[in-house]
């Protein structure tokens, strides 16, 4: 009976072998493979179907949580195994700095000229050599105008008493430090450790307004009414707007915070071809708008700005007449300053909770 | 000659188990506590140098406040859960054997589900305008919503809810071995019914309860997600502040302190608890 059941397995398995070879073999032959790896759920899937066949090339979609595990795969790899990657900007700046990443050959890039200016030459990439943009992502504040009795114009409005236990915040520590250090009209990226202390200070006068502090999904709990406003990501932005029109959306006027996504070639792609192909395909605004209106972040490419539909446009294009000088990035820091801005958040969190 | 050769079959059933625990266990240990004494790197893993500074960052007030934190959730915790759990595990003990193995499964059944999912029930429960909300409202209890969820009660309630079972087990496992005609000889000598139990049940439900109070309070100490999903991450507890570490200032070195730290306060307690017991193991543990 033993013996049967192994005999059974046996021809199973050798089946499948012959099913996996025959189906492979009827395919229109493969040219190739793309090894992508990104977060979850970066691309529609008609555009990576699209690309598929189109090229012929097939798309291998990996994911990564967090931008740091995404590095750690990439120093074991020691810039192999992957061919094309898309993270945060400061995460890429470490890559390069580790030299992890190829130096683009822009002669196989027929498109860049497509992408937004104001998202290139950023300091984790000064001179393009190694990065293209594909969506950014703009610190702004969200509040529903039925609930929330105050008018909400920049950073310095969310320390108002009328938000009391009314406002929601991301957990990214560079971010909602940076607001105090933006109403004090600092530098994100200050590494002096007395005026990061003192934005902490400041900081801890915010904290009675606090509800809640969260990453993911943020936009549910402004959406179901838990809170009347929030600092939130791009992305939940988007699906709160859409969820809900009425919201609105301010840009502070102390100054806006930009964080970009890009797409790299690591130094030992084993298909860097395949990746240039790949990035030239999404640089088409048709393209790009269906990667974008997907996406919820803000387009980098121009040419795709005016075919991105009504709905979507208020918050996937720049507003009239915005300003590239009104931006800050979020670049990497000292350790001891770095340190102090995790002191003064850890403070700060332990406020909320009091 | 014989019992030599005995000897090396022993050794060698046990070999992979050793094996396990020191590719598994011992290694990983040693990897942490070496890097709780390196420095970190300007931006990106760690330098070679050995420094005490890691340990000597936990000292500031402000890291001090999160063990301080984290110890107090945990005791609260602990007193709740030993209040409900210790009666409902006491009464479980005196249920028929079938009225047991019934009760037995209701209390299994939630643990098929992750306990995350069921945190998230939690979450629908508490929220504004949710069916608690609205239960106190129809009841006239509370004339408008409620702010429930992201309050400390919330994680308490949390805490007590994730916890709860293994109190429950590890006094019923006591109680049901205990040999109830002591209790009845006690009270045939004349004790009322508190003396009995407080003179004989409660001394032999004794080891229940203290590893149940072990394996409520430990855990506890390290379930800090319950903290950030129902409290909104505005109590900080030294899980939460490893993973900040870890996460998002890259700072593994100070991860890993902190991690050594609380591994030997644990140690601490259990080490403790062994005293207290007697050198006894954990009932219902092993």
């Amino acid at each position: 009976m033993k013996k049967l059941l192994a005999f059974a397995l046996a021809g199973s398995m050798a089946a499948t072998l012959f099913t996996g070879c025959s189906s492979a073999a009827s395919q229109p032959e493969s040219k190739g493979e793309l090894n992508l790896f990104t977060w979850m759920g970066m691309f529609p899937d008609e555009v990576l179907k699209g690309f598929e066949e189109e090229t012929g090339i097939t798309v291998n979609y990996s994911n990564f949580d967090t931008d740091e595990t995404m590095l750690q795969k990439l120093i074991q790899a020691e810039g192999g195994s992957y061919d094309l990657i898309i993270a945060d900007d400061y995460i890429i700046q470490t890559a390069i700095e580790q030299g992890l990443v190829a130096e683009l050959d822009k002669s196989k890039l027929s498109n860049l000229g497509n992408v937004n200016p104001i998202y290139q030459g950023q300091f984790f990439d000064p001179e393009d050599a190694y990065t293209v943009p594909y969506g950014a992502g703009v610190q702004t504040i969200v509040y529903d105008p039925n609930t929330v009795n105050v008018e909400i114009n920049g950073y310095a409005d969310l320390w108002d008493a009328a938000l009391q236990d009314n406002l929601a915040i991301i957990g990214n520590y560079r971010v909602i430090n940076g607001m105090a250090l933006k109403v004090m009209g600092e530098s994100y990226n200050t590494t002096d450790v007395a005026t990061i202390q003192a934005a902490g200070e400041k900081l801890l006068e915010l904290a009675p307004n606090i509800r809640l502090i969260k990453d993911e999904n943020l936009q549910d709990d402004l959406l179901s009414g838990e809170v009347g406003a929030a600092v939130m990501y791009t992305s939940q932005v988007t699906l709160a707007k859409l969820a809900n029109p009425d919201l609105k959306v301010v840009f502070p006027e102390e100054g806006i915070g930009l964080g970009i996504m890009a797409q790299f070639i690591p130094a030992k792609a084993p298909n860097a071809d395949a990746a240039y192909q790949f990035i030239d395909y999404i640089l088409q605004p048709e393209i790009a708008k269906q990667c974008f209106e997907h996406l919820g972040y803000y387009c980098t490419n121009q040419a795709a700005d005016e075919l991105i539909e009504e709905e979507y446009r208020e918050f996937l294009t720049l507003p009239e007449g915005f300003s590239a000088d009104a931006t800050e990035m979020i670049a990497p820091i000292s350790a001891e300053a770095e340190e102090a801005h995790v002191q003064v958040w850890t403070e700060f969190k332990n406020a909320c909770g009091q | 000659m014989n019992t030599r050769k005995k000897k090396q079959g022993y050794w060698l059933t046990l070999l992979p188990l050793y094996l396990f625990t020191i590719v598994f266990v011992g290694a990983p240990l040693v990897y942490v506590v070496v890097l709780s004494f390196l420095q970190r790197a300007e931006t990106w893993g760690v330098t070679g140098q050995f420094t005490l500074q890691n340990y000597r960052q936990i000292f500031q007030p402000v890291y001090l406040q999160t063990f301080v934190d984290s110890l107090k959730l945990a005791f609260l915790s602990t007193a709740l859960i030993t209040l409900i759990g210790y009666p409902f595990g006491y009464f479980m003990a005196k249920l028929s054997p079938k009225g047991k193995k019934r009760m037995t499964l209701a209390l299994m059944i939630p643990f098929w589900t992750n306990s995350l999912i069921r945190l998230y029930g939690w979450i629908i429960i508490f929220r504004a305008n949710g069916p608690l909300d609205q239960l106190l409202i129809a009841l006239r209890i509370v004339d408008q919503p409620l702010k429930l969820l992201y309050t400390y009660p919330a994680v308490v309630v949390g805490m007590v809810y994730a916890l709860l079972q293994f109190m429950i087990f590890a006094v019923y496992s006591s109680a049901e071995k205990m040999d109830w005609s002591l209790v009845e000889a006690a009270r045939d000598l004349g004790a009322s019914p508190i003396t009995a139990f407080f003179t004989v049940t409660l001394k032999q439900t004794l080891p229940g309860l203290l590893s149940g109070i072990i394996l409520t309070f430990i855990p506890s100490m390290g379930l800090f997600f319950i903290a950030d999903i129902l409290g909104g991450n505005k109590v900080v507890l030294v899980g939460s502040l490893i993973q900040d570490q870890l996460v998002k200032a890259h700072n593994t070195p100070f991860a890993a302190a902190l991690a050594v730290v609380l591994m030997l306060m644990t140690t601490l307690l259990i080490a403790l608890y062994r005293k207290i017991a007697g050198g006894k193991e954990l009932e219902g543990l092993v």
